[in-house]
């Protein structure tokens, strides 16, 4: 059958919108046009710039400069884009499945998905696997043997904690929306993905597949990016990150370092493990230790960190013996990891 | 005379980053110039550059909105749009080729939806919550052509919702999906077919 002129004029309006106006196409447009995509761009927060991308030494200086002058600008789009979001993400509630076994929510077992209610507890035997859809923002797989509580659940912080056991968390809302407390600190989602294991003793280790973790407690910060760790103790808080990879001896080094107390024998030992065994990429681990343990150990951490990356000029030996924050700061984005100012801006509005 | 054409669907053939189902899709083709542009925003959003991530929004923003209009509720389309994108700007590394953005968002997108249905359908019926500008009659009559693109074949209605809601012609929703001109013009012609067999129903 050959198409008649009219179907042919009628398929060139739809074509291109050119020729005569096929009318019913024409009425579709009219009503239809009310609903077209008029969203403004939500620039994506800073943080969720995909880190672990490898700086060439030589880019360093020119990349840190950049990252100066984008850091205003990029703080500031992070604080609009998290109140975006917080109004985005509407509190729908969290609701809970079953992937294996037969997990409960308030004592009772799940036969298909349920509400979690504000103060409720799921747990899982050693046969059990649950997911917990958290509002619109992710997803958290609970492992056999856990005990996970829903603590918050509105818009601008959904919150649970882990008593003992283990998730895993999948979160697509933008850094510092989702929280998980556990005995011995608060994981803040940073973007990321990540497994969080606590034991009866209320000891814990994150472990990050992709994103940052943020881990607090009483002022001790740690941030652990993808292919990292960190372990926590009651306390103590959360102790140093330190890369998967990392060569053989640090991570019992630094369970000394970061658990005992200051006058154990062994910290020197442990100490001249870290230092000696740090390789470039354990950076990370260095710049965790310059603001922790006695200013002897911290002097020792700043030449060895300054042999690995160079120092800016504001982070000298004094400066950063005494803590200084900015010093801190600037050394963290000569890293090449990322920027630690959304840290500071966004850690006021949470804490 | 019957159809011997199949409706091609909008998916571009390097989305393997984000995981499938279904038959493999059918060899696409974007413009070389556009996939160049492509590539080169992606790599400076890569590098920090969110002006580049906004000229990417602005590409396929609307590609977007429409694939997801065509699976979900009206009202959950906009929250869905920032999802994806938000998803697309942290799994950017993730894209082993720059200039396969456009059918790597799309893929997205698609997931997108199919996970908000997965987790929505044992709880609620999603309500069609439409507010036209116009009247009641011209608010329902859009719900019912809305209702009616979705029950179409998935090929018509991505197209379909591009043109008839995006307001793109056909050449646009080529370049934008990485679809033959061909193939969009015979997907227009027979879903608009099939749509106005529906609507005069």
């Amino acid at each position: 059958m050959t198409p008649s002129h009219d179907d042919t004029d009628r398929d060139q309006y739809l074509w291109d919108g050119t020729g005569t106006p096929d009318p019913e196409v024409a009425r579709l447009e009219t009503l239809l046009a009310p609903y077209r995509h008029r969203a403004p761009f939500v620039t994506p927060t800073p943080m969720s710039t995909l880190p672990g991308r490898a700086v060439h030494p030589r880019r360093r200086f020119a990349v840190h400069a950049a990252m100066q002058i984008m850091l205003a600008a990029a703080s500031l789009v992070f604080v609009v884009g998290a109140a975006w979001f917080a109004h985005a993400v509407r509190p729908s509630g969290w609701t809970v499945q079953s992937l294996a076994g037969a997990p409960q929510v308030a004592g009772t077992t799940i036969a298909a998905p349920s509400r979690l209610p504000v103060g409720q507890v799921v747990t899982t035997d050693n046969t059990s696997r649950a997911r917990i859809d958290v509002g619109s923002i992710g997803v958290v797989d609970v492992e056999p043997n856990s005990r996970v509580r829903l603590v918050t659940s509105r818009a601008g912080e959904h919150r649970m904690a882990l008593d003992r056991g283990g998730i895993r968390a999948l979160i697509w809302a933008p850094p510092g929306l989702f929280f998980v407390n556990t005995p011995a600190a608060t994981a803040v989602d940073l973007g990321c993905a990540y497994r969080l294991q606590v034991d009866d003793r209320g000891w814990g280790t994150v472990r990050v597949e992709t994103g940052w973790v943020a881990f607090e407690y009483d002022g001790r910060e740690s941030f652990i990016p993808r292919d990292a760790m960190c372990a926590t103790r009651p306390g103590f808080g959360p102790g140093t990150p330190c890369y998967e990879d990392a060569p053989h001896g640090i991570v019992d080094a630094l369970t000394i370092l970061d658990f005992s107390p200051t006058g154990d024998v062994r910290r020197k030992q442990a100490l001249d493990t870290v230092l000696r065994q740090s390789r470039q990429r354990d950076a990370l681990t260095l710049w965790h230790l310059l603001s922790r343990g006695t200013p002897d150990e911290r002097v020792r951490v700043y030449d060895r960190l300054a042999s690995l990356v160079p120092p800016p000029a504001s982070a000298t030996r004094d400066t950063i013996a005494r803590g200084d924050r900015r010093a801190l700061d600037d050394w963290w984005s000569s890293l090449g990891l990322d920027s630690a100012s959304w840290w500071r801006i966004w850690k006021r509005k949470w804490s | 005379m019957p159809d011997v054409l199949r409706p091609v669907e909008l998916i571009a053939e390097h989305g393997a980053d984000i995981p499938v189902s279904g038959p493999h899709p059918p060899a696409m083709r974007f413009p070389a110039g556009h996939a160049a542009d492509d590539g080169r925003l992606v790599r400076a959003a890569r590098a920090g550059d969110q002006g580049a991530f906004s000229s990417l929004y602005e590409r396929y923003g609307r590609v977007v909105h429409a694939l997801l209009l065509a699976r979900v509720a009206r009202d959950e389309v906009d929250d869905l749009v920032q999802d994806v994108f938000l998803a697309a700007w942290r799994r950017l590394e993730d894209l082993r080729d720059p200039a396969a953005f456009g059918g790597w968002i799309a893929m997205i997108a698609r997931n997108r939806a199919t996970d908000f249905h997965r987790r929505a359908a044992e709880h609620v019926a999603l309500p069609e919550n439409i507010e036209s500008p116009g009247g009641a009659s011209e608010q329902a009559e859009a719900n019912a052509a809305l209702a009616a693109i979705r029950g179409l074949p998935e090929a018509y209605r991505e197209t379909l919702m591009l043109r008839l809601v995006e307001g793109l012609t056909g050449p646009e929703i080529a370049e934008r999906t990485g679809l033959t001109p061909a193939s969009v013009r015979v997907n227009l012609h027979r879903g608009m077919k099939l749509l106005r067999a529906k609507l005069n129903r």
